[in-house]
């Protein structure tokens, strides 16, 4: 595939780590450079690309996009769990929203309803197809749903002229995508990572992605999977030595083969989606797959708890923020997604949300805050150079495909 | 498993007879408790963990004392939102379906008309439905309806559904009450000159007030507790149940069980009164 | 006036139902009929639907995959009902005949479960059951148990859920039942017939217990033998010891409506319910309610879930119309208040 070019651009001491690719899935990551050290422009990057040699470090300064007319008072928002910072003085508000409420005069309905790219989707299907509002101006949804809801004309064109944010400061390595390569339908919300959480003070030390599907005294019984398709198929073709990035039919059969036997063995608990935090952190389950950012939110409560970026791979993604078709308040969306990608607004978000962000010059800001600093270095929200060939996004599939992947490791969630 | 007294004429008394004896004077009464604790267990470990200081979400583990949770009681992001439209629902369906009922109760009670059997059987069938089909056949319809009101799902396809659910319950438990409804007080008060009307207002309404207060408190209890039917009539709408089965994925807040322990702790007072209201009224 | 009245007098049930029937025309009947229709269509929410006869295929496409599931909640429901008329009847039996005037209390007591959330209940016993909670941590302290020992994530925890949650189900028709019997009767029972059941006891007791042990081994994954032999000891036991022959002609029988009526109730919502499944049990305990939730909810797939759900709802009609034509609708529809 073509990541090579990609992968053999000048990483610095420094390198933040981004998810990306030229040829869809296939290929990722780039680095960009710290302290005064521009990032290499992408080749192929498109019009809508800030001026190539933006530094990094010295961010965009926040601009605001004037006050339209056009701007609702209402926003909704659909977003997964734990994808925004709470409010320190108010936990039972988001700090980042509030300020944008207070700075525009909206109210934002956010919801926390999203468990599955495909359930959340099916709530919306239907009132896209009749032509009806969705209920949502916002969704998030995973690199290959966006794909999949482009191809469908489901999602509304972004105004990117609103959003100068937007276009100065999303890293380089996010454009270039095959499937929206003006990258005017998607804004990268966070990127991240799945491997292994294990207690290793149970499990011992764990390398290899393999250990997930052995059955060891140490974790029989312990082991939980993820329901979402592509992590699991994914880390399993990983432990068969396949590629991910090019599945196959006959990949994902051995991929299923594989966790069907440790299943039957009774190595496995549990298959989860979000919820195999509570068992990793009742300590039901010790050798989970798990998406790395919640580690991070574990770690405060259960200490023995590591994420592992096992020796064949992680899976790696990206979860974007959309406008679906038929949204209301499409303005006030280009508004917020503009708003959030402000370095500093960033920043504040990626303070509360562990995983990797899309935005230029967070890192900086870390590093130079009183406060923050100890988060510059995190490798789970700026992995380290080192890492890079050891991320490993999944292919595209075609429709087809997709349908028998799904029917393949619907055998495996038991639904 | 279930014993009748000890007959009393009994040649020997055998090991297994006083065994027996004893089982019925203490056996059953332990028993009966175990299965009461047995019941409310959850219940107490819902209002225990309501107290609950957990360590990050997942209230699952017993840490500490602490009535942070009961001092902020909507302290998590969307839940005061989703009680109160679960409390709206409830109070909005239980009104409508106590009507409709009560209507229907009435006219089953009171009269003979042609198609009798097929209503009850109507009234019945929904209680005997699985709760899965109910909330698929009302999807089913409310898409391929495919326009305002009905969809997209809302607050309106919800109570529907609630609506829906809670009659034959209201229809129930009101019918019990007419059942045994003295007539001839109402004969009375026709005879001295009221009408219809009056007669229902002055006369029957108050004598079956305590059924309609029953089945209402009920359609209340079953309404804010549903969780299978709204899953399907509810689209993105999140009443309090489809809040908690969304945060049961990334563990509930304690805040969840202050509610619950609340909701519990209120059904329990409300209901108590109406039976002491009820013992009032009947005796005196 | 009065003649006005009069006349009009056969049309004012009809004027008090009207509301009611058209409800449960337009919102129960008809939706039911549409999810026949539903289980006959093609296409996707993409492409529109379509109905067609020759898609009755949609009905072998969705059940043929599902079979376990189907297996299994047959199984479960069948065990949760077992189990609940177990715990049920003798509860159900002191308070009607033992109560005294703690018995609406004890009523009260056994419907206060529902003044709370079903799902927080549900939940509460992942509290209780966890593999290191209040229950199984001491037992695997003393020895007692083996360190990987656990109830949740296995079929025991989706039974015990279903078990907890439908008790009161089968206890209140129970309870309705042996309330109407007239005591005099077993007074005179008591007469005729000489004490304790004994040797038919036993071996009706070991009859019964070592059956019903078998089907629970089986839902379990337990030994068979072992189950059955100890079920059937204790069946016997109690069957010999604690059961007179003056419950066995009189009271049992009397009561049987109930034991149906709840049995009924019971096993009705088990077999559409997949919550239990999804929050105590794994992939291995999903049921057909999971099934026709995904299918509904999560893919979308309006034809396949139609043809389960109304595979369900037939399966169940089947079972209540013969259940009605028997016994009435009365009991069913007394105890549930």
């Amino acid at each position: 595939m073509s990541d090579q070019p990609l992968l053999d651009r000048p990483v610095t001491r420094r390198a933040v780590l981004v998810g990306g690719s030229l040829a869809g899935f296939s290929a990722f990551l780039a680095a960009c450079g710290t302290q005064g050290t521009a990032s290499s422009p992408t080749p192929g990057q498109t019009a809508t690309a800030p001026p190539a040699g933006t530094p990094a470090a010295t961010s965009a300064p926040p601009t605001t996009p004037p006050v339209r007319a056009t701007y609702s008072t209402e926003l909704n928002w659909a977003n997964w769990c734990c994808y925004l910072d709470v409010d320190p003085a108010d936990k039972t508000k988001w700090k980042t929203l509030e300020d944008f409420k207070k700075k525009y005069g909206t109210t934002v309905n956010y919801k926390e309803v999203i468990d599955a790219n495909e359930g959340f989707v099916a709530t919306i299907a239907n009132q896209i197809v009749a032509g009806q509002d969705p209920g949502w101006d916002i969704i998030t949804v995973t690199d290959w749903m966006v794909a999949r809801l482009i191809r469908l004309g489901w999602l509304e064109k972004f105004e990117t002229a609103n959003m100068p944010n937007f276009v100065a400061n999303v890293r380089d390595v996010y454009k270039a995508q095959t499937w929206d390569a003006a990258m005017a339908y998607h804004a990268p919300w966070q990127t991240g990572m799945t491997g292994i959480g294990a207690d290793t003070t149970k499990t011992g030390e764990i390398t290899s992605v393999k250990s997930l599907f052995e059955d060891d005294p140490r974790w029989h019984g312990k082991v939980e999977f993820l329901t979402e398709m592509r992590d699991a198929i994914g880390l399993s073709m990983l432990a068969l030595g396949l590629d991910p990035r090019t599945p196959t039919r006959d990949g994902a059969d051995k991929a299923v083969a594989l966790m069907k036997r440790a299943q039957a063995a009774k190595t496995v608990r549990d298959v989860k989606g979000n919820a195999y935090t509570e068992d990793l952190a009742a300590g039901v389950a010790v050798l989970v797959m798990a998406w790395s950012g919640d580690i991070v939110g574990l770690q405060a409560e259960a200490p023995n708890l590591k994420f592992i970026f096992p020796t064949e791979g992680v899976m790696f993604w990206t979860d974007n923020v959309c406008i679906p078709k038929g949204a209301v308040h499409k303005g006030t969306a280009e508004l917020l997604i503009d708003y959030c990608y402000v370095p500093e607004n960033a920043a504040q978000i990626e303070a509360g949300v562990a995983y990797v962000t899309p935005v230029k010059g967070v890192q900086e800001i870390f590093a130079a805050s009183a406060d923050n600093k100890a988060l510059a270095t995190d490798p789970l929200r700026f992995p380290p150079a080192g890492l890079e060939p050891k991320l490993v996004p999944f292919g595209i599939l075609s429709d087809e495909d997709e349908t028998y992947f799904n029917e393949q490791f619907a055998t495996v969630i038991g639904d | 498993m279930t014993a009748e007294a000890a007959p009393m004429n009994r040649p020997r008394v055998g090991l297994l007879t006083s065994i027996k004896r004893l089982a019925d004077r203490y056996l059953l009464m332990t028993y009966t408790s175990l299965a009461v604790i047995y019941l409310l267990l959850p219940v107490a470990v819902i209002i225990l963990f309501s107290f609950n200081d957990p360590i990050g979400r997942r209230n699952f583990v017993w840490q500490r004392f602490s009535l942070d949770a009961w001092l902020n009681p909507l302290g998590v992001p969307g839940l005061g939102e989703s009680v109160w439209l679960s409390l709206v629902i409830a109070f909005v369906s239980t009104l409508f379906a106590t009507m409709i009922g009560t209507l229907m109760a009435l006219a089953l009670v009171r009269y003979e008309f042609r198609g009798k059997s097929l209503t009850n059987s109507l009234i019945f069938l929904p209680m005997a439905t699985p709760e899965i089909v109910m909330g698929a056949s009302l999807l089913t319809l409310f898409v391929s309806i495919g326009n305002p009101p009905f969809f997209p799902l809302n607050i309106v396809t919800i109570l529907i559904a609630h609506i829906l659910f809670n009659i034959s319950y209201v229809v129930v438990t009101v019918r019990a009450r007419l059942v045994g409804f003295p007539r001839h007080l109402e004969e009375a008060a026709m005879d001295l000159g009221a009408n219809e009307w009056v007669t229902f207002w002055r006369v029957t309404f108050p004598l079956i007030l305590p059924g309609i207060v029953a089945a209402a408190l009920l359609a209340f209890s079953l309404s804010i507790d549903d969780f299978v039917i709204t899953n399907f009539s509810a689209g993105q709408t999140q009443t309090f149940p489809m809040f908690i089965y969304a945060q049961a994925r990334v563990g509930v807040p304690v805040q969840v069980y202050v509610i619950g322990s609340i909701i519990f702790l209120v059904a329990v007072i409300s209901v108590g009164l109406t039976t002491l209201a009820g013992r009032r009224q009947s005796s005196g | 006036m009065g003649g006005w009245l009069y006349r009009r007098r056969r049309f004012i049930p009809y004027l008090l139902l009207v509301p009611g029937l058209v409800w449960l025309i337009v919102f129960f009947a008809y939706p039911l009929t549409q999810v026949f229709l539903a289980s006959f269509w093609s296409g996707s929410v993409q492409q529109g639907y379509s109905f067609s006869i020759s898609n009755w295929t949609n009905y072998p496409d969705a059940i043929t995959p599902v079979l376990p599931h189907i297996g299994r909640s047959l199984l479960y429901s069948f065990a949760a009902t077992v189990l609940t008329l177990l715990i049920a009847y003798p509860l159900a039996y002191t308070i009607a005949m033992r109560g005294g005037r703690f018995k609406n209390l004890l009523l009260f007591l056994v419907v206060a479960p529902f003044f709370t959330s079903f799902l927080l209940r549900t939940l509460s016993w992942k509290i209780i059951l966890g593999d290191d909670g209040v229950v199984f941590g001491p037992l695997k302290g003393l020895g007692l148990l083996p360190e990987d020992f656990r109830v949740l994530a296995t079929p025991m925890a989706v039974v015990a859920g279903l078990t907890y949650n439908f008790l009161p189900f089968m206890t209140l028709p129970i309870y309705v039942a042996l309330e109407k019997i007239d005591f005099r009767l077993v007074e005179a029972a008591r007469d005729l017939y000489a004490g304790p059941w004994r040797r038919s006891g036993a071996i009706v007791g070991a009859l019964v217990g070592g059956v019903l042990a078998a089907l629970l081994a089986m839902a379990f994954d337990w030994s068979i033998p072992i189950t059955a032999v100890l079920a059937a000891s204790f069946g016997a036991f109690v069957g010999s010891v604690f059961v007179s022959e003056a419950f066995v002609r009189i009271t049992f029988p009397l009561s049987l409506p109930g034991v149906f009526a709840g049995s009924l109730l019971t096993f009705i919502p088990a077999m559409g319910d997949y919550v239990n499944a999804e929050f105590l049990g794994n992939p291995d305990t999903r049921m057909l309610g999971n099934v026709i939730q995904n299918r509904f909810l999560t893919q979308n797939n309006f034809p396949e879930a139609s043809a389960l759900s109304f595979t369900l709802m037939a399966g169940i009609l089947v079972v209540v119309v013969i259940y009605t034509k028997l016994l009435g609708t009365e009991q069913l529809t007394n105890s549930r208040i």
